[in-house]
């Protein structure tokens, strides 16, 4: 049994990563759909970098610069060039499957190095993971850099007339926010299952972006929602646990996206509004135009 | 006049000097070598009608916009602004008629947002302490911590002069600054407005109606008109009548005629209507009234009090929780929103820009949205777009709509033309009942005039009304009974010739006048 909360744990981590960097985007107002895309490219050019190298390190600096790249390339398309956010992200997406399936096949097959010695009996980046959780809420509420990133993404109009560069703030934003999708993929692909396979991740970059809405946009409950995903990740993966033969492994891997989509529709209802307000950064998914 | 110096300024010193400024947009001269001085300690109203250029140097001042020609001098000193920042630098704030306050964020973080001295971890207690303060010296309310989607208008407009004020100005631009205010709130603000005066900041409020404001508070008056300076006055010297002329160039007469038309059947009967608001209370409280032809019945409240609720309830936007509506002895409480358009009825939206029309369609394409469903204009699913055509012209021609042409984007007309579009769509179909939701919100003196006779015109013709409105001096000055709304309740109906203004005005907010018997 801690073998399973172990490996559901592992699984959560790699949610969390890359759902504090989309989570960072969205706050900012850029919404990245491409999330998928850019933790197939972390985790494959990091894979192969650390197999070349034979170094962890550098496998994991060259995911984070890409993951920043990508992230500068959706800010280009949306920010400067004020293009559609999701046609982007999607566009990223389908780059990251197709060309790392091309760049990738060449070294399908395990890592070949030795694992990470693991903490407690979980990787590291489990507590690196649940330490990042306090330090991005400490930024976006507590500090002033904060207060403009949620203006931006609430009203960039309010942001700019209050002497805020709103295109700064989104490209920073976008930037440490692919960092962190990079990471998560190498963190995928060089410790979590360190063998390259044909479109390895199926769906973990999705289940990220829908867990940002389902945490409302808050990154405790992104963390609580994380660990609950982790969970029904695991049991997707061995669904004999718990209902021996009752639902196959598929069903299961639909879960976090039902509880997203009940998430959304309490979210929408006018009893949700009247006590919560508004959690959705209003100006998410607009391209902000001066004049 | 006194000489003491405080921070540097010397009452009655200018502090702020425009000279000559010009700026041309594409095919208009927006502004006009105006010259201006602004004095510390002094109250100078610009007034303007929309279209007069007010906009233009309200922007120039606070460095949105560069203009052509002329200087800006702040203490005898030469300044350039390049954008909004270094006018903020310079000591000048602006309070926008359209918020510019983040709904999300709290009062408190609204203020500190963008102020130099945030710091890099927020220390929302010292500014907590130090916007306080503000609030203490110049009786300002409002709750820090509240979020700004909660506040009323009001009290948004509150935390925008904070924000100024924190931000250091000496220099206070103040867009519209009672439009959206019920009368206790402007008597604060107006309180408050003093107070800042007294304390040698200069107010410069740009103010397109509501004169008696301008009379009751200001030391200098500066008129705009056609871009120009067409007057400059010293209050004292001037009274609403000359203001008017300055303003449009002609005499406007104060007094409507109210005119008076046999009362007839009823058309619009609503029985202890209610409703729920977006956020889910119940905004409208048993409501019950009957609009007769030929008729005016006015509701009178500061907005947020159920009187738009009601106005979509009868439009057939929003759904009632109880009660019942008749139109023509018909009911409609749940028919469809076209069904209400096919019996007779003609809806005035507010939001002239977001409900009454699409930005993008041109105006024969707005005008057909009333249409396209009439066997004249429309057979078997098809437009008749040259007959709409030809209406949208004749609405053009008869409302002296000011347009290139038909085909004219809506968004592309100023807010006084658009409405004359949508008002004359709808009284072209000659409707039973029509209900007008702030008809002449935001318009100048000239285009509200001109509404307020067409609604008067379509209740000779026989026409119910229903006039929604936030102005006290409309709603008495139009109406034959008068409703006054508050907390989504009606605190009684009174006859519109005899209702006094005082009367009304504390209705609306909430108290029954003890001489008063109802």
């Amino acid at each position: 049994m801690f073998e399973f909360y172990a490996r559901s744990l592992e699984a959560s981590m790699i949610f969390t990563f890359a759902a504090l960097g989309e989570l960072i985007n969205q706050r900012s107002g850029v919404l990245n759909v491409g999330i998928e895309g850019v933790m197939l490219f972390g985790a494959t050019l990091g894979f192969i970098v650390a197999q070349t190298t034979g170094s962890y390190a550098a496998g994991f600096a060259v995911a984070i610069l890409v993951g920043a790249l990508l992230g500068l390339l959706h800010g280009f398309f949306t920010i400067t060039l004020h293009g559609d956010q999701v046609v982007s992200g999607m566009g990223i997406w389908i780059l990251g499957f197709g060309l790392t399936t091309y760049i990738g096949s060449a070294y399908a097959g395990p890592l070949g190095l030795p694992r990470i010695p693991t903490v407690f009996g979980v990787s590291p980046f489990v507590f690196l993971s649940i330490a990042l959780v306090p330090v991005v809420w400490f930024v976006l509420s507590k500090t002033s850099l904060g207060l403009q990133i949620r203006s931006v993404g609430e009203n960039p109009v309010v942001a700019e007339v209050s002497g805020i560069s709103v295109a700064r703030t989104r490209y920073l934003c976008v930037t440490v926010g692919g960092m962190l999708m990079g990471f998560a993929g190498a963190v995928y692909a060089l410790n979590y299952n360190p063998v390259w396979n044909y479109n390895f991740l199926m769906g973990w970059g999705f289940i990220s972006l829908a867990l940002v809405f389902f945490s409302l946009w808050n990154p405790w409950i992104l963390l609580g929602g994380s660990l609950l995903f982790g969970v029904f990740w695991q049991l997707a993966l061995n669904p004999q646990l718990v209902l021996p033969g009752l639902m196959s492994r598929y069903i299961w891997r639909t879960v976090p996206f039902a509880i997203t989509l009940v998430v959304l529709l309490l979210m929408s209802t006018p009893w949700f509004r009247a006590k919560w307000g508004a959690a959705r950064p209003e100006a998410l998914g607009q391209p902000y135009v001066r004049d | 006049m006194q000489h003491e110096t405080i921070n540097g300024f010397q009452r009655g010193a200018p502090v702020l000097e425009l000279r000559g400024i010009t700026k041309r947009f594409p095919g208009v001269l927006a502004n006009d070598r105006i010259d201006l001085e602004m004095r510390a300690g002094e109250i100078h109203a610009i007034l303007g009608e929309n279209g007069a250029g007010k906009t233009t140097l309200m922007k120039i001042l606070y460095g949105m916009l560069q203009p052509d020609e002329g200087e800006i001098y702040i203490r005898g000193q030469r300044v350039k602004f390049h954008s909004p920042q270094d006018a903020i630098a310079l000591g000048i704030g602006m309070v926008h008629q359209n918020r510019t306050l983040v709904a999300a964020h709290t009062v408190l973080e609204n203020i500190v947002l963008g102020h130099p001295r945030a710091g890099r971890v927020l220390n929302l207690k010292r500014a907590g302490e130090e916007v306080a303060a503000l609030c203490e010296r110049y009786g300002f309310k409002v709750d820090l911590k509240a979020s700004v989607w909660q506040l009323s208008e009001g009290e948004k407009q509150v935390v925008e002069i904070l924000k100024a004020l924190y931000r250091g100005a000496r220099i206070l631009i103040l867009d519209e600054p009672t439009s959206a205010l019920a009368p206790s709130e402007t008597e604060k603000l107006l309180a408050s407005i003093q107070a800042m005066a007294n304390d040698e900041l200069a107010i410069v409020p740009f103010i397109t109606h509501k004169l008696p404001i301008v009379l009751a508070t200001s030391h200098r008056v500066t008129v705009l008109r056609g871009g120009r300076v067409t007057a400059r006055l010293d209050t004292a010297n001037a009274n609403e009548r000359i203001l008017a002329r300055e303003m449009v160039g002609r005499e406007v007469i104060f007094r409507l005629e109210r005119a008076t038309v046999e009362r007839g059947a009823p058309v619009l009967q609503v029985e202890g209507l209610s409703a729920l608001s977006n956020r889910g209370y119940l905004a409208l409280r048993n409501v019950s009234f009957t609009v007769h032809e030929g008729e005016i019945f006015g509701i009178a409240g500061v907005s947020g009090n159920g009187q738009h609720e009601l106005a979509e309830v009868l439009a057939g936007l929003r759904p009632a929780v109880g009660g019942r509506v008749l139109l023509d002895g018909k009911d409609i409480t749940n028919a469809s929103t076209l069904e209400r358009w096919r019996l007779g009825m003609g809806y005035i939206p507010a939001e002239r820009n977001e409900v009454g029309s699409i930005g993008d369609f041109s105006l024969v394409e707005n005008t057909a949205m009333n249409y396209y469903f009439d066997p004249q204009y429309a057979r078997r699913g098809i437009v008749d777009y040259k007959a709409m055509r030809r209406l949208t012209e004749e609405i053009i021609a008869h409302y002296k709509v000011v347009t290139p042409g038909p085909d004219v984007r809506a968004r592309n007309l100023s807010g006084g033309n658009l409405q004359k579009v949508i008002l004359g769509r709808v009284l072209a179909r000659r409707p039973r009942v029509i209900i007008a939701n702030l008809p002449t919100q935001g318009l100048d003196v000239g285009a509200t005039e001109f509404v307020q006779n067409q609604l008067i015109e379509a209740k000779k013709a026989g026409a119910a009304v229903l006039l929604i409105s936030e102005d006290l001096d409309e709603v008495l000055a139009l109406s034959d009974r008068i409703a006054p709304i508050y907390e989504g309740a009606f605190m009684g109906i009174l006859p519109g010739g005899e209702a006094e203004r005082e009367h009304v005005g504390a209705m609306i907010a909430g108290t029954l006048p003890k001489d008063l018997v109802v």
